[in-house]
C-alpha cells in the first residue's frame, strides 16, 4: 500500500467505523423502532428513556410471567428497547406458549408529556390479536 | 512530569477506566471473559516496564467485542467510543505516529459530539422541551442542585409516584395526569435548557474539527463535560471525553483540569455514585 493511503487508513480507519456503527443504528431506529438510547447512535437523552414504555396484557400480570424466566425476560426486554410487530409476534408466541392460553392480546405504550399543558399520559406504540393457531 | 506526555498519560487514564468498565461488566458474559482477563493479566506483568504493551490493548478490545457480539444492543454508547479509543491505541502501537493517534481522536470527538447535536435537533421531544421538562419534574437532572430545595423535592417526589400509580392502571382508560412544576416557569427553562446544549455541543464540535488543540476549544470542551456532570452523573462518558482532552490539549494547565475531571469521575464510577 502507498505510503500516502496507508497514512489516509490508519487517520480515518477508526472514525469510519464509528460512522458505520452510527449508520446502523439509525437504520434500526427508522426501521424496527430501536430506541435512540442504544445501539451506538449517541441518541441518549434525547427522548424519554424506553424502561418508561409499558407492555399490557390484558388479563396477565407481565410481572408474573417474568418471574423466574430468564427467556421471558429476553423477549419481554427487547420489545420493550425495539417495540415493533416482529417482537410482538415473537413475544406473543413465547407468552401463549408459557401460558397455555387459546389467544392472546398485546399492546406496547410509550409515555407522553407535554411542557405546554404540563399533561402526561400513554400512547399506544402497537398491539396485536393472536391465536394459538395462529402458529 | 507525565502532564508534559499526553500520549502516555491518555493511555495511562484509559487503561485506568478500561480496568473500571471491565471490573463492573465481568459480571456480564463471564465464560468468555476469564481467559481473556487471565491474558491481559499475565501480559501486563511480563511487560509492565515496557511503555508499548499492544497484548493489553489486544486483550481490551477483544473483551469490548465479546460484549458487542453478544449484547450489542443493550450496550451503553459510551461501550462503543471506549471501544474506538482502545482500537486507536491499539493501532499506534503499530504506526507509533502521534499525529495519527491524535488524528484518530480528534475525529472519534467530532463524530461523538457531532451526532449526539443532530440526534438532539431531529427529536421533536428534546427540542420542544418536553423531554427535559419531564426529567427536572421528576428530579432525574440537576439532581443536587434540587436537593438544596426541599420544596422542589417534595413536588418531584410526588410527581414520581403519581407516574408510577398511574402505569398501575389499565392505559386503555386513557387517564393522564398534571404534573407539578418543581420550579416556576419550568416549561420556558426546559425550552431554553434545550437550546443551550444543542448550541453549546455544536460549537465544541466545530471548535474541535478546525481547531482541535486550541485553547478556547478545551475550554468549551470543559464547560461542556462539567455541564453535564452538573445535569447528571455521566462520569463514564465523561471521563472518556476528558481522555480526549488529555491527548488533544497543548495547555499543561487544561490538561491538569481534565486529569482532575477524570479521576472525579473515576472515583464515582468505582463507587457507583455515578454511571459507569
Amino acid at each position: 500500500m502507498a505510503s500516502t493511503t496507508k497514512v489516509f487508513v490508519l487517520k480515518y480507519a477508526v472514525p469510519c467505523l464509528a460512522v458505520i456503527v452510527i449508520a446502523i443504528q439509525v437504520f434500526f431506529m427508522n426501521t424496527r423502532n430501536l430506541s435512540k438510547w442504544k445501539g451506538g447512535g449517541y441518541g441518549m437523552y434525547t427522548e424519554l428513556h424506553y424502561a418508561s414504555n409499558q407492555i399490557y396484557i390484558p388479563g396477565l400480570s407481565v410481572d408474573s410471567l417474568l418471574k423466574n424466566n430468564r427467556e421471558m425476560k429476553d423477549v419481554l426486554g427487547y420489545l420493550i428497547l425495539m417495540p415493533n410487530r416482529h417482537n410482538l409476534n415473537k413475544a406473543g408466541a413465547l407468552i401463549l406458549k408459557t401460558t397455555h392460553k387459546d389467544s392472546l392480546h398485546i399492546q406496547v405504550w410509550k409515555p407522553s408529556i407535554n411542557s405546554r399543558n404540563r399533561l402526561y399520559t400513554r400512547v399506544l406504540i402497537d398491539e396485536i390479536h393472536l391465536k394459538k393457531t395462529d402458529f | 512530569m507525565r502532564l508534559k506526555d499526553p500520549l502516555l498519560l491518555g493511555g495511562q487514564l484509559l487503561i485506568l477506566i478500561s480496568a473500571a468498565y471491565i471490573f463492573i461488566m465481568a459480571e456480564q458474559n463471564r465464560r468468555w471473559k476469564v481467559p481473556i482477563l487471565f491474558i491481559i493479566l499475565i501480559s501486563w506483568f511480563l511487560f509492565r516496564n515496557r511503555r508499548n504493551q499492544p497484548v493489553i490493548w489486544i486483550g481490551l478490545t477483544v473483551f469490548l467485542l465479546v460484549d458487542l457480539y453478544l449484547d450489542y444492543f443493550w450496550l451503553a454508547n459510551h461501550h462503543f467510543m471506549l471501544l474506538f479509543m482502545v482500537l486507536s491505541v491499539l493501532i499506534y502501537s503499530y504506526h507509533k505516529r502521534d499525529a495519527i493517534l491524535l488524528k484518530n481522536v480528534q475525529m472519534l470527538l467530532v463524530i461523538v459530539v457531532m451526532t449526539s447535536v443532530i440526534q438532539k435537533v431531529v427529536s421533536r421531544q428534546f427540542m420542544s422541551g418536553d423531554f427535559y421538562y419531564y426529567m427536572l419534574n421528576r428530579g432525574a437532572v440537576f439532581k443536587h442542585f434540587i436537593s438544596f430545595f426541599p420544596e422542589s423535592v417534595a413536588l418531584a417526589k410526588s410527581n414520581s409516584e403519581r407516574i408510577f400509580e398511574l402505569h398501575a392502571t389499565d392505559p386503555n382508560n386513557a387517564k393522564r395526569i398534571e404534573l407539578n412544576n418543581i420550579f416556576p416557569n419550568l416549561g420556558q427553562f426546559s425550552l431554553i435548557f434545550a437550546y443551550v446544549s444543542v448550541v453549546i455541543e455544536f460549537v465544541v464540535a466545530i471548535a474541535i474539527l478546525v481547531k482541535p488543540r486550541g485553547f478556547w476549544t478545551h475550554l468549551f470542551l470543559l464547560v461542556m463535560i462539567l455541564g453535564i456532570l452538573c445535569t447528571r452523573f455521566e462520569t463514564g462518558f465523561m471521563a472518556l471525553l476528558a481522555i480526549c482532552g488529555v491527548f488533544l490539549s497543548n495547555n499543561i494547565y487544561l490538561r491538569l483540569l481534565y486529569v482532575l475531571i477524570f479521576m472525579g469521575c473515576l472515583v464515582l464510577v468505582i463507587t457507583k455514585l455515578g454511571f459507569h
